[in-house]
């Protein structure tokens, strides 16, 4: 058992050994066998991975958190190394991305059964999972940066894996640079808190913040540069619109990254909040983009049509309540937070998968009436939906009535923003779900069958999973305890749920109104449809501005800087040119050219003579 | 009579030559001018042996080997300008500016 502990750092190994096992696979070097046997060997890889986590996360469980130092650079004296923290919590997340990944992967073997660009997908996702293993078990803000960037680069490249699709092409762009601003800009946080505090493990960090007196100016502006990471990573307002354009990539990468790659910006925002804690006002700029996605993102979530999109932006609303849970200090309502969010929202995307599958159509509003048709499906979403709305007993539950007693002390006015975004989710899932499922068949689903086993295993296993959740939970005494819990607060959860869910029922399956339904306001409806006019608002502020500059810059290198250059040789030529003509051929000419030579030579010679010869020259006049 | 004179009838001398020299269109005349200029010379070269060396007078030496050289170089020069008058029928110097830029 301590030998698997101590070897857990083989974990993320066994996925990257997945990663480059696969790339012989890709169509242009094995050109006979097909690609099938990449998704094979990344499976087992997996399944390695998460056998030796939870063989660890037995061993490692009750014991205390130990560090293994790796060393990877000593430059003069900067030493960097790679500090490995082994505790529950860091196991347990890989336990869970290994597990989810499994599950993905198995789902993306049937998904993907008309594809042959597994190769590609598979040592992608085998990277993700590499990559956020690495960014669990590491412990210094450094490495994560560094794995955060790697996994901005696997998610270009993921979302990208359709390139001949133009909407994908925009999308991964999209997804690469707006994640890369956050990440850049966290860099500047890095770097500018190593000249602080000297250090980058996280341990040490939060050793320093507690007894560090910081000027105040110095230590709210890094610590705003280290939001900034995660708020892009999170897909928080206004870093949110990759999510919704990355819903263009493969679907089974995209249960993976609305469970899991989101919480990467999490987990570090997490493990930074003794440093954020520092200054009041970063924690109020975390709860106020919280607040602001959260809201923002369950709207639009409801007013979309496509049902990948509608389901994004309910990830950007939890990370949102993440960044809430952060921003007032409650780093364990976070991280149960994100471990609930990501298996409901991973079944959420299994199911709506499948129907996708074989409806072909993403379009809400051309679905219907596959309850009785697809039953597994149907009660994969309804599950997905108890658990990641306030509804007990199921997981989400008790992380948002963590989250809301404690602020019901704090900040009571963000109880009421987490039951509206409670409520905003559960009539948005409810919406899909009676969409999807209720009412009558529209066109696009008057046939429909139960996906492959391939997609409804691994959704029941997640649905298993997420309905004993609150059960493992209880086992690892993570539920808070019933007798201090506030009940009010509780009861108000659960009413949140039940008033969004009934409203969205009685909305979309009643016949009371016509559907598809209208807002009174056109303009608003468009507004939350349109997600804000994000992309109009991007183009018309940094986009534009950034077009315009580098226009003017070429422009100017073009013109200003090249002429410059160009001028000289110009005018050489012209000198060349025009001077030639002194050759004129008339050897009357050049004996003129050389008397005037030898006169302006003779006159320069003799001048300093002229006064003294003076008299010479005078002839006595 | 001093030497000043001479050497002013010399630079004259020289300077009509010249003048000669640039201005002539005819090839025949810029050959009497160069024999001006060389005549400037001899006359300087003259004056100076007989005011400065009337011991050694090698200015008078060096006059002899410049009307001998002078002769030489005129009777090329006619040789020339007879070469290109075969081939161009002119002696017009104007005519001769084939090898310009």
């Amino acid at each position: 058992m301590q030998f698997f502990l101590q070897t857990i750092w083989f974990v993320p190994l066994y996925a990257l050994m997945g990663a480059v096992l696969t790339i012989p696979w890709s169509p242009g070097i094995i050109r006979r066998t097909g690609p099938r046997p990449a998704g094979y060997i990344n499976l087992l890889m997996t399944f390695i991975g998460f056998s030796h986590g939870i063989i660890a996360l037995q061993a490692t469980w009750n014991q205390p958190a130990q560090q293994i130092i790796i060393p990877w650079l000593q430059v003069a004296n900067l030493d960097i190394s790679l500090p490995l923290e082994i505790s529950p919590i860091t196991v347990g997340a890989m336990v869970l991305v290994t597990g989810m990944n499994l599950l993905a992967q198995i789902y993306a073997v049937g998904y993907m059964e008309m594809d042959w660009g597994w190769a590609r997908f598979y040592s992608l996702l085998a990277l993700f999972e590499c990559g956020i293993c690495a960014l669990a078990l590491c412990n210094s803000l450094f490495f994560s940066y560094v794995i955060l960037e790697i996994l901005t680069l696997g998610t270009y490249l993921l979302v990208g894996l359709w390139f001949s699709q133009p909407l994908v092409v925009t999308g991964a762009r999209d997804a690469f640079l707006t994640k890369r601003v956050g990440d850049l800009v966290l860099l500047m946080g890095v770097l500018a808190l190593f000249s602080l505090t000297g250090t980058w493990n996280y341990w040490e960090l939060s050793d320093w913040a507690a007894t560090a007196h910081p000027d105040p100016k110095v230590i709210t502006l890094v610590t705003l540069a280290l939001i900034a990471g995660p708020m892009g990573k999170c897909a928080q307002f206004p870093l949110h619109l990759w999510l919704d354009e990355a819903m263009e990539g493969p679907l089974p990468s995209t249960i993976l990254r609305n469970s899991v790659v989101v919480a990467t910006g999490a987990w570090v925002l997490i493990k930074l909040e003794p440093i954020l804690s520092l200054s009041p006002i970063t924690m109020s700029a975390l709860v106020l983009i919280g607040a602001v996605t959260a809201v923002g993102g369950s709207c639009i979530a409801i007013a979309q049509i496509d049902v990948k999109r509608a389901l994004s932006y309910s990830v950007s609303a939890y990370m949102g309540l993440v960044f809430i849970a952060v921003g007032t200090g409650q780093n364990d309502a976070a991280l149960l937070l994100v471990l609930t969010h990501a298996v409901a929202m991973g079944l959420l995307v299994m199911s709506v998968g499948g129907i996708i599958w074989n409806n072909i159509t993403q379009d809400l509003t051309q679905m219907g009436g596959l309850w009785s048709r697809r039953p597994i499906s149907a009660l994969a979403f309804l599950g997905g939906t108890a658990a990641l709305i306030g509804c007990p007993p199921f997981g989400s539950f008790w992380a948002l009535l963590n989250l809301a007693d404690t602020l019901w002390a704090v900040q009571p006015w963000l109880v009421g923003l987490v039951l509206l975004v409670n409520a905003l989710t559960a009539f948005s899932l409810v919406r899909i779900f009676s969409l999807i499922f209720g009412g009558k068949p529209k066109q696009m689903t008057v046939r429909s069958p139960e996906a492959l086993w391939l997609l409804v295993l691994p959704m029941t296993l997640l649905l298993g999973f997420t309905l004993h959740l609150p059960l493992v939970l209880e086992s690892v005494a993570l539920l808070p305890n019933w007798v201090n819990l506030n009940k009010d607060v509780a009861m108000l959860l659960f009413w949140s749920s039940v008033f969004g869910c009934t409203l969205s029922g009685v909305i979309y399956l009643g016949n009371a109104l016509p559907k598809p339904v209208q807002l009174p306001s056109k303009a608003l409806q468009n507004l939350f449809a349109y997600d804000f006019y994000t992309p109009d608002i991007y183009r018309f502020s940094i986009v534009f501005a950034v077009d315009r500059v580098s226009k003017i810059v070429a422009w100017v290198d073009r013109f200003i800087v090249d002429g410059a250059v160009n001028l000289v040789g110009l005018a050489s030529i012209l000198g060349g040119e025009s001077l030639k003509y002194s050759t004129s051929g008339q050897s009357q000419f050049y004996a003129l050219t050389i008397l005037i030579g030898i006169s302006i030579i003779g006159a320069f010679l003799s001048f300093p003579h002229w006064s003294a010869y003076n008299n010479v020259f005078n002839f006595g006049l | 009579m001093q030497l000043e004179y001479f050497l002013l009838v010399a630079a004259a001398l020289f300077c009509i030559g010249i003048f000669g020299l640039i201005t002539s269109r005819n090839a025949v005349r810029v050959l009497m001018s160069i024999e001006l200029l060389l005549n400037a010379v001899n006359l300087n070269l003259m004056a100076f042996s007989n005011y400065l060396d009337a011991q050694e007078i090698k200015g008078q030496v060096f006059t002899v080997f410049v009307l001998t050289v002078a002769a030489a170089e005129a009777a090329v020069g006619l040789a020339i300008v007879l070469t290109i008058y075969r081939n161009r029928d002119t002696v017009d110097m104007e005519q001769f500016n084939l090898l310009k830029w």
